[in-house]
C-alpha cells in the first residue's frame, strides 16, 4: 500500500509516544527481547564452534586399516591395490611392521629394544593409513574397507569424532528448545505492551474508525511499535555477543592454543543476521496478536 | 439515497432490537427518529454507520448494499457520513482545534489544508474563540459543537446523530438543533434521532417513531397505534 511521507512520519510519532508512555513496559519487552535473542546468537555461536572443531578433528582423522597378521606379502599388496581403487580416497601410506615397531621403539625411547624384549617375534600387523578427502566421506571409506578380504580391523577417529558431533547435535536440540520458549514468551511480553498502549488509545482508535481511518492507517502505529521494541532488542543482544564473544575467544585462543575456535567474520555476520532479524519478527508477531485481538479493525 | 428494506436486527443474546423497518430517505432530508427508551434508535444508526449489520433484510446507502460491504470498504462509507453521539466523544488531552484537525489527520489531510479548514469549520459551529479550549473548559453544548465540527470536517454527505442533545439543557438543544439545520440547509442528509417530543411535536419535519424496535410512524401516517 502506498504511504504518504508525512503519514509515516506521524505513524513514527504515533509508535513513540506510545513507547514512552509505557516506558518501563518497553523496556522489560526490549531486555526479554535481548536476552531470548542473545541465548539465540550464544548457541549460533556455540554450534558453529563445535561443528567447526569435530570437522577439524575429523579431517585430520586418519583410518588405520590393518591386514591380517598372518597375511602373505602378496596379500597385504591386493589389500594396498584394492584401497587405491576406492573413491575419496586422498592417501595411502603403506607402514611395514618392521615400521611400526620402529615408530613404537621412537616412542619409547632409544633405551629400548622392544624387538628384544620380544624375542625376536614382530607382533604387529601390516597397515595401511589412509586419508580421506572429505571429512564427511571417513564413514563410507571405512565401511569399504571394512569389507575387504584379509583385513583386520580398520579405526579411525570414531572415540573423538562421533562424541563431538553429539554434543553438537545436543547443543542444537537444547538450543532450539530454549530459544522456541524464549522466543513466545517475548512475543507474548511485546503483545501485552502494545496491548497496553491499544488500551491507553482506545478512545482515539474508536475516533478513527468512525471518522473512517483505513484499518491499515491504525494499525501501523503499533506494528511500528512492536516492530521497533524487537529492534531494540536485537541490536542490544547483537552488541553485547559482538563484543564477548571476541573477548572470549581471544581468551580460549590464549588459554587453550589446541582447540580450533572461529574467528572469522562471516561466522559473527551471520549470528547477527540471526539475531537482528528474530528481534523484529518477534516484535511484528507480538503486535500482530494484540492488533487482532484487542483492535479489532 | 438511504434505503432499508425489510431490516431485522437481533443481537447476538437474543434482544430483537429491530423488526422489519423499511424506510427510504432522500437526499438532503432531515428526519428525525424518535421512541421510547429501547426502542431500537441507537441500533438503527449504527446499522447506518455498519457498527453493527443487520441480521435480515437489506440497507442501501448510495445505491451500494452495506451488507455486503468488505471490511476494507467500510472506512469508505464512513468517510461519507459524520457521526455525532451524545456523550461527545471528545479527547480530553486536545484542544477543541486538535480535536476537529485529528478526523483530518488520520484520513491523511496535508498540514495546509488542515489550518485552512478547521477555523472555518469551527467558525461555522460558532466556536472562533475557543480553537484553543480544551474540553474540561468548553460547556456541554460547546463540547458537541466541537464534535459536530469533527463530523462535517471531511463535507459527508449524511449526518447521523444520536441524541447530540441528551446531555444538554432546552436551550442548549435548541442551538445544536438550528445548527444541524444550518448543516442541513447546506445539502447534508441528517438523520437526528432524540428523545425531545416537545422539539419534535412543534416541526413540520419527516418523523420516525420506533417502539419495541418497530415501525410506529413515518411523518403524519400513524402506522401503528401508538402505546407510548
Ligand atoms: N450491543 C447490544 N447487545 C445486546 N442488546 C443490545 C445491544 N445494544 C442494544 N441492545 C438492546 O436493543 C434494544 C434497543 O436498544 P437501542 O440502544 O437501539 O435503543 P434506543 O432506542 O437507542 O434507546 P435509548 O433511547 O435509551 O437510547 C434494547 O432492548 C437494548 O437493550
Ligand atoms: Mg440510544
Amino acid at each position: 500500500m502506498p504511504m504518504k511521507v508525512r503519514t509515516t512520519g506521524y505513524f513514527f510519532r504515533q509508535a513513540f509516544k506510545s513507547i514512552l508512555r509505557n516506558f518501563w513496559m518497553s523496556v522489560a519487552s526490549v531486555a526479554t527481547v535481548a536476552i531470548c535473542l542473545f541465548i539465540l546468537g550464544s548457541f549460533t555461536l556455540l554450534i558453529a564452534n563445535t561443528n567447526y572443531i569435530a570437522h577439524k578433528v575429523e579431517s585430520d582423522v586418519e583410518i588405520a586399516v590393518f591386514t591380517m597378521v598372518d597375511a602373505t606379502e602378496k596379500e597385504v599388496e591386493s589389500v594396498g591395490e584394492r584401497l587405491e581403487g576406492i573413491d575419496h580416497v586422498s592417501s595411502i601410506e603403506f607402514i611395514s611392521k618392521e615400521k611400526g615397531l620402529q615408530q613404537l621403539n621412537k616412542k619409547f625411547g632409544k633405551e629400548h629394544d622392544l624387538l628384544k624384549a620380544l624375542d625376536g617375534n614382530n607382533p604387529l600387523p601390516d597397515y595401511y593409513l589412509v586419508k580421506a578427502k572429505e571429512p564427511d566421506k571417513v564413514p563410507v571409506i571405512v565401511q569399504e574397507t571394512e569389507a575387504m578380504p584379509y583385513v583386520e580391523k580398520v579405526n579411525y577417529g570414531q572415540g573423538i569424532v562421533e562424541p563431538l558431533f553429539k554434543i553438537a547435535n545436543w547443543i542444537r536440540v537444547g538450543g532450539a528448545v530454549t530459544v522456541i520458549l524464549l522466543a513466545v514468551c517475548t512475543v507474548f511480553l511485546i503483545a501485552v505492551t502494545v496491548r497496553l498502549t491499544i488500551f491507553a488509545r482506545r478512545r482515539e482508535i474508536n475516533i478513527m474508525k468512525f471518522v473512517g481511518a483505513t484499518n491499515w492507517f491504525i494499525r501501523w502505529p503499533f506494528f511500528i511499535e512492536g516492530l521497533f521494541l524487537g529492534l531494540m532488542g536485537s541490536a542490544a543482544a547483537c552488541l553485547v555477543l559482538y563484543f564477548s564473544y571476541n573477548f572470549l575467544a581471544d581468551k580460549i585462543i590464549l588459554t587453550f592454543a589446541f582447540l580450533p575456535i572461529l574467528k572469522d567474520a562471516a561466522v559473527i555476520k551471520r549470528m547477527s543476521l540471526i539475531v537482528l532479524g528474530g528481534g523484529p519478527l518477534v516484535g511484528a508477531l507480538g503486535s500482530m496478536l494484540s492488533v487482532h485481538r484487542f483492535l479489532q479493525v | 439515497m438511504i434505503r432499508l428494506i425489510n431490516v431485522s436486527k437481533t443481537y447476538p443474546n437474543g434482544v430483537r432490537a429491530l423488526r422489519d423497518i423499511t424506510l427510504r430517505i432522500k437526499k438532503g432530508e432531515f428526519l428525525f427518529l424518535v421512541g421510547p427508551s429501547g426502542a431500537g434508535k441507537s441500533t438503527l444508526i449504527r446499522l447506518l454507520f455498519r457498527e453493527e449489520k443487520p441480521t435480515y433484510g437489506h440497507l442501501l446507502i448510495s445505491g451500494k448494499n452495506i451488507n455486503r460491504l468488505r471490511k476494507s470498504q467500510i472506512p469508505i462509507l464512513r468517510r461519507n457520513m459524520g457521526v455525532v453521539f451524545q456523550d461527545f466523544k471528545l479527547l480530553e488531552d486536545r484542544t477543541a482545534f486538535e480535536n476537529v484537525s485529528f478526523a483530518m489527520e488520520v484520513l491523511e489531510y496535508s498540514r495546509k489544508e488542515i489550518n485552512e479548514r478547521v477555523p472555518h469549520i469551527l467558525k461555522l459551529v460558532g466556536l472562533e474563540d475557543r480553537q484553543d479550549y480544551y474540553p474540561t473548559q468548553l460547556s456541554g453544548g460547546e463540547q458537541q459543537r466541537v464534535a459536530i465540527a469533527r463530523a462535517i470536517v471531511n463535507r459527508p454527505m449524511i449526518l447521523v446523530a444520536d441524541e447530540p442533545t441528551g446531555n444538554l439543557d432546552p436551550d442548549t438543544s435548541k442551538g445544536i438543533y438550528d445548527l444541524l439545520m444550518d448543516i442541513n440547509r447546506g445539502g447534508t442528509t441528517v438523520i437526528m434521532a432524540t428523545h425531545e417530543w416537545d422539539l419534535v411535536n412543534r416541526t413540520s419535519l419527516r418523523v420516525v417513531a420506533l417502539d419495541k424496535g418497530q415501525l410506529v410512524r413515518d411523518g403524519e401516517k400513524v402506522l401503528f397505534a401508538h402505546e407510548g
